[in-house]
């Protein structure tokens, strides 16, 4: 089998494998054993790929384009490159993860959420992958389905207020992204006839500086929501709060990733002037995200919340580094991402076992887990100390090239006179102190603070929760020890990234680009 | 082959009334009633296929010179239309036994075909009428509740003036050029004087009375409130489509300017705006689709305002999608209890375990009436938006975007009802219940199809 031919079948597997579930309708031990199987071999194959994958090469790697709707320019056009390599392998490493996690969680319909659990597998590995607008549009929104019912269907109470505001939040933002896409298609199609999708075309637009800021602030608003940045955060926690396990660990594993990713790949490098321009404000919200949500942490009573808030203080972190525009900082950025995905899936499968148990999410009711639980003690401590970046673990790395990159991007500016980034800069260090309390007063409470209400006795992790948290701890000191392979991978995207952000594009064709603006605009009146 | 013309250029009609004569003739022999429904399938399909099979052979013929013309795009147009009729056929099993349901929707679709190829406004003003006038009948034909004889009655009145306004508006314009010609309207439609401008409004606002634009939308909820569930079906979907191809068939060659702008584009953006937020109080699910199609509406005129090029690929694209999505839907609604009940959004809640299949399919014409991707929903709203961006009127596309996301709440406040509420209800397989999912799964089909690739479709439209 080819590379391509194998990156096909990473993002085709689980769509057959939903497929296959339906026809099939096997029993739920069954289902669940075939999803599993599925999956792996998805996660197997993308480590091929992920092996074969040539970090001294630039562009995209096993790449495939079919036109799709060509009178359009549509394609089916798919590939990786240095920004989702690491992304597609996290994708396929924690899908496997979640079905064994939700082996007892989920009881009702147990067919219908494997499938769901498919399809929206198939569906984020579809938006990391796709190299068209088009396509990536389509994978973009049909995420929101199956995340819809699998909060809805499986969720907490409040699942139905949760799943509506999730949906509309999401969709909101998509929508004026839509209305963006066409736009740029449109401008790119009045200037040089070209019609087209394709993200490499798309590059090749000159707007000027208006449209380019209009536009980022389409693309923005949708990606944004989902990373998610303060003040459009509201809906996560609320999703949070009502998905079933399972859906949490994919909400915070991969889901997340979304909003970033969107960033790296599309909104920054498309509009590059408008990123510049609006770095100020993006990076200020990114440092109010990293302080805020770690605040916000620190004083919630319901332990899914509190690592709710602490993934919107932990993706502050990526939008800090992708905007520091500092070869360590964009490296950063990738890595803890990465990092976020393997941690916040860690700790939100540790809640789940523990909620299995126990039925409740108040912090207040539990304590002195460590007594009854050892094991699950030991589990908890390590995610923790990975969540406060122990260095050594995976988020250590990820944070401090972040900061990294922060304070090699701020130190010129300051001493031209401006002081803002260096003071985004210490601020977001800050957030690493508020990191450290909010997780540490969580663990302290939770594990060996008295023992609150009389629970029976608990009984400590089965060998299938060990596996799949210890297949985790590895991974995560596995990105932490030994990040050099993963960095170079990721070296020369994150390298293209950065000079197409800090080259001007529209300043050498201004001219060119205001035509492309005027002609859409021509028939306005 | 110029002898052959009047045959071949409307041998899908000439099926068609094969079919209604076959229909009549076996409802007249007591014993045949049960064949109309397989016959009027039968000359549907016969229809359809004579039609794509002409347009794939490339025929552009002029059976009537001046008055009916046919070309490829406008045949292949047809055969997709009338291939719509076939899942309303196959769920009327559920509500009617005889076979004089069949026979109506017969000649309505007749009318229906005739609107494509027309270029004489007296066609067209036939054509709508003939598909008009069979749907009175319809609606009143199950007569089970006091409902649909209002409901009937307030079709008619409202349809018949429409039609005065209509037939008022054309005859202006034959007064001042002489012609009947269908490119009389689309000249008006650039012309500033004051009779063309009057013809030209009159025209406008009869057509959006009929397609249901707010504010000409009132009668639609009613109407379909009180027809029975095949019968909403039809005038959701085809009728509406006869209205959208006779806009398309007046302003085909001209591009809209002027004031008239601004009535093509707000009245059909207050339509999308005020259907949308209106579908969300509903209680009765053939009002939600009422108001859903009223927004429906809006994103199909919206289309009018693009370049005329590709006019005839966005609508049909949109209206073969859109029926498709609305039929599916209508033909998974359990057939438990009286029509009445039928109709109650509550009827729904907890479907999914009563019925995992009717339910999904619901779900997934929801998801496709709402726009979502991967559905084919989405790809039909991002053509006719693209066609407005395309031709320069941006703001009208983001508010048009806008309203559209007013609609998500209610399509997925159904996915809701059906898969996490809890409801009691037994699930009953009633009279033609097998077809009707027959109807549901061929919708399906065609969906998954024009989802996969839409792009065969639309390059032969």
């Amino acid at each position: 089998m080819s590379d391509a031919a194998m990156l096909n079948w990473v993002l085709f597997l689980p769509l057959l494998g939903a497929a296959g579930l339906l026809v099939l309708r096997g029993n739920g031990a069954a289902v669940r054993i075939a999803t599993v199987a599925v999956m792996t071999v998805q996660f197997l194959l993308a480590a091929v790929l992920y092996v074969h994958f040539d970090a001294t090469v630039e562009g995209l790697q096993f790449a495939t384009s079919v036109p799709w709707i060509g009178e359009w320019g549509v394609s089916y056009a798919i590939g990786m490159d240095g920004l989702n390599v690491l992304l597609v392998l996290l994708t396929a490493f924690l899908g496997p993860l979640v079905v064994l996690g939700a082996w007892h969680s989920i009881e009702r319909d147990v067919t219908l959420f494997h499938v769901m659990v498919l399809l929206l597998q198939f569906a984020m590995m579809g938006a990391f992958l796709a190299q068209d607008l088009f396509l990536f549009y389509v994978f973009w929104e049909a995420m929101l389905i199956p995340m819809f019912l699998i909060i809805g269907i499986w969720g907490g109470a409040r699942r139905s207020y949760a799943t509506v505001k999730f949906v509309l939040y999401t969709a909101f933002g998509s929508i004026l992204m839509l209305a963006a896409v066409i736009y740029l298609v449109q401008a790119l199609r009045n200037a040089g006839g070209v019609t087209s999708f394709a993200f490499t075309d798309l590059m090749q637009a000159r707007l000027p500086l208006d449209v380019q800021s209009v536009l980022l602030a389409a693309f923005a608003l949708s990606f944004a929501i989902k990373v998610p940045m303060v003040p459009l955060h509201t809906w996560l926690p609320d999703a949070h709060v009502e998905a079933p396990t399972p859906g949490s660990v994919i909400l915070a594993g991969v889901l997340l990733k979304m909003g970033t990713y969107g960033f790296i790949k599309l909104g920054f490098p498309l509009f590059p002037d408008a990123t510049r321009a609006f770095t100020p404000v993006l990076m200020t919200l990114s440092v109010v995200s990293i302080v805020y949500g770690a605040c916000l942490a620190l004083v919630q009573t319901d332990i899914k919340k509190i690592i709710a808030y602490s993934s919107i203080s932990h993706l502050g972190y990526v939008m800090l580094g992708l905007l520091s525009l500092d070869l360590a900082g964009i490296q950063g950025a990738i890595v803890q991402m990465v990092s976020h995905g393997l941690v916040a899936a860690g700790l939100f499968l540790l809640v789940g076992m523990v909620y299995e148990r126990c039925h409740t999410r108040e912090l207040a009711a539990y304590g002195g887990l460590a007594r009854q639980m050892p094991v699950y003690a030991v589990f908890f401590v390590i995610f923790t100390l990975a969540s406060v970046g122990l260095p050594t673990t995976s988020g250590f790395t990820g944070e401090f090239m972040v900061l990294l990159g922060a304070f090699n991007a701020a130190w010129p500016q300051h001493l031209d006179g401006t002081s803002l980034p260096l003071v985004l800069a210490v601020t977001a260090v800050s957030g690493v102190i508020l990191g450290a309390l909010y997780m540490l007063r969580f663990a302290l409470t939770f594990l060996f603070g008295p023992a609150r209400a009389p629970h029976q006795p608990l009984t400590d992790l089965s060998l299938r929760e060990r596996s799949i948290l210890a297949i985790l701890v590895v991974s995560i000191f596995a990105l932490g020890l030994f990040p050099d392979g993963a960095l170079r991978k990721t070296e020369l995207a994150a390298r293209a990234f950065q000079v197409r952000l800090t080259t001007s594009q529209a300043g050498t064709a201004q001219a060119g680009a205001m035509q492309a603006g005027t002609a859409v605009d021509a028939h306005a009146n | 082959m110029p002898t052959n013309d009047a045959l071949m250029g409307m041998l899908p009609e000439h099926l068609l009334l094969g079919g209604i004569v076959a229909g009549i003739v076996t409802v007249l022999l007591r014993r045949g009633r049960t064949l109309a429904l397989p016959v009027s399938i039968l000359a549907v399909l016969a229809s359809a296929g004579a039609a794509f099979w002409l347009g794939m052979n490339g025929t552009t013929a002029e059976p009537f010179p001046g008055q009916f013309a046919v070309t490829p795009p406008v045949l292949m147009a047809k055969g997709m239309l009338l291939l719509l009729a076939v899942p309303v056929l196959l769920m009327s099993r559920t509500e009617f036994e005889e076979g004089e349901f069949s026979i109506l929707l017969l000649s309505s679709l007749y009318g229906l075909s005739l609107l494509p190829s027309a270029t004489s406004a007296l066609v067209l003003f036939l054509g709508l009428e003939l598909m008009s006038i069979p749907v009175y009948a319809l609606i009143v034909l199950a007569f089970r509740r006091p409902q649909s004889a209002e409901s009937a009655l307030k079709y008619l009145v409202l349809s018949g003036a429409a039609s005065a306004m209509f037939l008022m508006g054309i005859s202006l314009l034959y007064g001042s050029s002489g012609s009947m010609s269908a490119g009389t309207f689309a000249q008006a439609l650039s012309a500033t004087d004051a009779l063309s401008r009057t013809a030209v409004v009159l025209v406008i606002v009869a057509l959006f009375l009929k397609g249901a634009v707010v504010p000409f939308h009132a009668w639609a909820p009613d109407t379909y409130e009180g027809a029975s569930i095949p019968v909403t079906a039809y005038m959701a979907t085809l009728s509406k489509a006869g209205v959208l191809i006779v806009a398309w068939r007046l302003c085909d060659g001209a591009e809209l300017s002027g004031p008239l702008v601004s009535i093509v584009a707000v009245l059909p953006l207050i339509s999308i705006v005020w259907g949308n937020i209106t579908a969300i109080r509903q209680q009765s699910l053939r009002r939600m689709i009422a108001y859903s199609s009223i927004a429906h509406a809006g994103y199909l005129f919206y289309a009018l305002l693009g370049p005329s090029a590709g006019r005839l690929e966005s609508i049909t694209f949109y209206l073969v999608v859109y029926a498709a999505s609305n039929l599916l839907a209508f033909a998974m609604v359990p057939n438990t209890g009286t029509d009445e009940e039928r109709d109650r959004l509550d009827r729904l809640n907890g479907l999914f375990h009563r019925d995992p299949l009717a339910a999904s399919l619901i779900a997934v014409a929801m998801l496709s009436l709402a726009g979502l991707p991967p559905l084919p929903g989405f790809t039909a709203k991002f053509l006719i938006f693209q066609t407005v961006v395309a031709a320069g009127y941006s703001a009208y596309a983001v508010l048009g975007l806008v309203g559209s996301f007013l609609g998500l709440y209610f399509y997925l406040r159904v996915i809701q009802r059906m898969f996490m509420n809890t409801g009691e209800g037994v699930r009953t397989t009633g009279t033609g219940e097998a077809l009707a999912r027959t109807a549901g799964v061929l919708c399906l089909l065609a969906m998954a199809a024009l989802t996969i690739v839409p792009g065969w479709a639309l390059a032969r439209l």
